[in-house]
């Protein structure tokens, strides 16, 4: 191939990045932008940008943890109820023992959760689904349990800083989105393990072939999920200045629906961050959007399930496709083939 | 040079493999024939350190071995193909055949980060040794053909595979024509130095691509000869254990 011809094949590689996929994303969110422009002229400016910021940020951060445990083919349901069992740690710490280890206990518990939960899913070959969806339940209730089912209130002023404090006009929990989305982005997209996390998810018969560690990575991203859910309950506590065991209900369905209109398959193996980040101010936007033209608030309600529906009937769709596509090249092929086959087996024979 | 030496192996009562022997050189093509149950993929399976044999050694580039770990197998440079290829449809050709192996530009502690354009590099080449066209290395596994996803799945054999790449039943999947550029694609990894060992019911397809030719019965190697010196009747008859004129398919 000549270089020229090499050089535009190599540009041409990145427009799979951008994608049909995500490209649909950003018509969606000009065309509701723009929808909401004529109907809800007070929704553009900054103090609601930072509205929107905020609920992205902790859906955003979530949606790492997720982001990496789908693309490796796993799943875990129960981070709502993680979520509030590691803010009421945080919490409690931070009024009983100190500052600095209530941010440990909140970052360790979610660990230890995460740990936990990628262990039985190694071990009990079940669906993660049903395994973690009965941890949801399991951590709802110890989160209740931790508390007697009240608010924890009376931490110190030091603990809200973390989560409640501005940089450069940006809140802190955007700030940890950013810095999240970059280190994980890099990780998943650029490193070895990253490349193996996909491989997992993809095909683990192949991944195991080729010598990956299928257990070690499993239970490890499961853990990484639970840090990640641990900091957004110490984030979240320290914002509020409070923990309460109802935080986060609903939590899993918001940031599973960002994942997966942002791309990732429910299957394993496909997606980017960037489309999940696309997705996520898409969210953002209707949610805070719906609330902006007038309506009642449960059809935010509404359209994040719709949203979620829609997105799994995209990914299944898109699929079904690229299986038509493939039948239709492997008949080509063969008829191709066919036409010229004797001449190409003769021919390969002489050299 | 890749040898089993007086093999066995016994699944309980049942003996799969019995006594057997067989060598292959580099830039052979051995294909392992013999009927259903005869005990092929179980040697092959020893010889990939899948299988324990519980008698007899392998020996690899002159070193002998009671039994190899798959791990062990791998790291001398035997890899095996098998029927369902094991690729990951939803990433590149290019990722593909590096998977696991890929290049690192830069390491921080644990961290490796892939030279991606190395990585495809490598590929392409590998890709281009077992002599196969894959129009666009980037594209998605899924996105290939059948005979393309085997030329895949043969160069990432090759990238670990220096000694032998054992091949089982490459082209009971194919298309006629697909068979034919299957075959030549296995005579051009032996023309690389790698032994080939395949697997086939074929018989067609095994005199096309053989050096030699290795018949198992019941677990034994019955029959062990160079290509060019028998027929289809006499392999016929060494597979079924019938006397020639009496078993004339």
């Amino acid at each position: 191939m000549s270089p020229a011809g090499k050089g535009a094949q190599r540009r041409l590689r990145f427009l799979p990045r951008v994608g049909a996929r995500n490209l649909g994303l950003l018509i969606a969110l000009a065309v509701w932008l723009v929808f909401l422009r004529f109907t809800a002229p007070f929704y553009f400016n900054f103090d609601n940008y930072r509205v929107i910021g905020l609920q992205i940020a902790f859906i955003g951060i979530g949606a790492l943890g997720t982001s990496l445990l789908m693309i490796g083919g796993n799943i875990d349901l129960s981070i709502g109820s993680m979520m509030a069992v590691c803010a009421t740690a945080a919490a409690l710490a931070a009024r009983d023992i100190g500052v600095i280890p209530a941010v440990l206990a909140g970052i360790a518990v979610g660990g230890a959760i995460g740990l936990l939960n990628g262990l039985m899913v190694w071990r009990f070959k079940i669906s993660p689904l049903i395994i973690t969806l009965g941890m949801l339940a399991v951590l709802r209730g110890i989160a209740i349990l931790m508390t007697s089912g009240y608010a924890v209130t009376g931490v110190p002023d030091q603990f809200k800083i973390l989560g409640g404090s501005r940089v450069f006009g940006l809140q802190s929990p955007v700030w940890f989105l950013f810095l999240g989305f970059v280190v994980v982005g890099a990780y998943l997209h650029r490193t070895t393990t990253g490349r193996h996390i996909y491989a997992m998810g993809s095909s683990r018969d192949a991944a195991q072939r080729v010598g990956i560690n299928i257990r070690r990575m499993t239970i490890g991203l499961f853990l990484v999920n639970g840090l990640i859910i641990g900091l957004v309950g110490l984030l979240a506590a320290s914002r509020l200045g409070t923990a309460n065991p109802t935080f986060g209900v609903g939590f899993e369905l918001e940031v599973i629906t960002a994942v997966i209109l942002g791309g990732v398959a429910f299957s394993g193996g496909e997606g980017s961050l960037g489309g999940v980040l696309i997705a996520l101010v898409l969210i953002g936007n209707i949610r805070n959007g719906i609330i902006a033209v007038g309506l009642d608030s449960a059809w935010a309600q509404v359209a994040n399930g719709a949203l979620l529906v829609v997105a799994v009937a995209i990914d299944q769709v898109s699929q079904e496709q690229r299986e038509k596509y493939r039948r239709l090249l492997a008949m080509r092929e063969r008829t191709a083939q066919e036409v010229a086959g004797t001449d190409h087996a003769s021919h390969a024979k002489q050299d | 040079m890749v040898e089993v030496r007086s093999v066995s192996k016994y699944f309980g009562a049942l003996q799969a493999v019995d006594q057997a022997s067989l060598g292959v050189r580099a830039g052979e093509v051995l294909c392992l024939v013999g009927d259903n149950g005869a005990g092929k993929s179980t040697l092959i399976k020893v010889i990939t350190g899948f299988h324990r044999p519980d008698e007899g050694e392998i020996l690899v580039g002159g070193q002998s071995y009671s039994s190899l770990t798959t791990l062990q197998a791998r790291q001398l440079g035997i890899e095996a193909v098998y029927q369902d290829l094991a690729l990951c449809d939803t990433l590149s050709a290019s990722a593909n055949v590096m998977l696991g192996q890929e290049p690192v530009r830069l390491k921080i502690g644990p961290v490796k980060f892939i030279d991606e354009r190395q990585s495809a590099k490598r590929a392409g080449e590998l890709i281009g040794r077992v002599g196969a066209a894959v129009p666009d290395l980037q594209a998605k596994v899924a996105r290939l053909s059948g005979g393309q996803r085997q030329a895949v799945a043969i160069a990432r054999a090759l990238v670990q595979a220096h000694r032998l790449v054992i091949l089982d039943e490459p082209t009971a999947a194919l298309g006629v024509a697909q068979t034919h550029a299957s075959l030549a694609l296995i005579r051009n990894v032996a023309q690389q130095g790698v032994g080939v060992v395949m697997i086939s019911h074929s018989l067609e397809d095994v005199f096309r691509v053989a050096d030699r030719i290795v018949v198992l019965r019941l677990g034994a190697v019955v029959l062990d000869t160079p290509a060019s010196a028998t027929n289809r009747r006499e392999i016929v008859s060494a597979i079924t254990g019938m006397d020639e004129t009496v078993g004339a398919i």
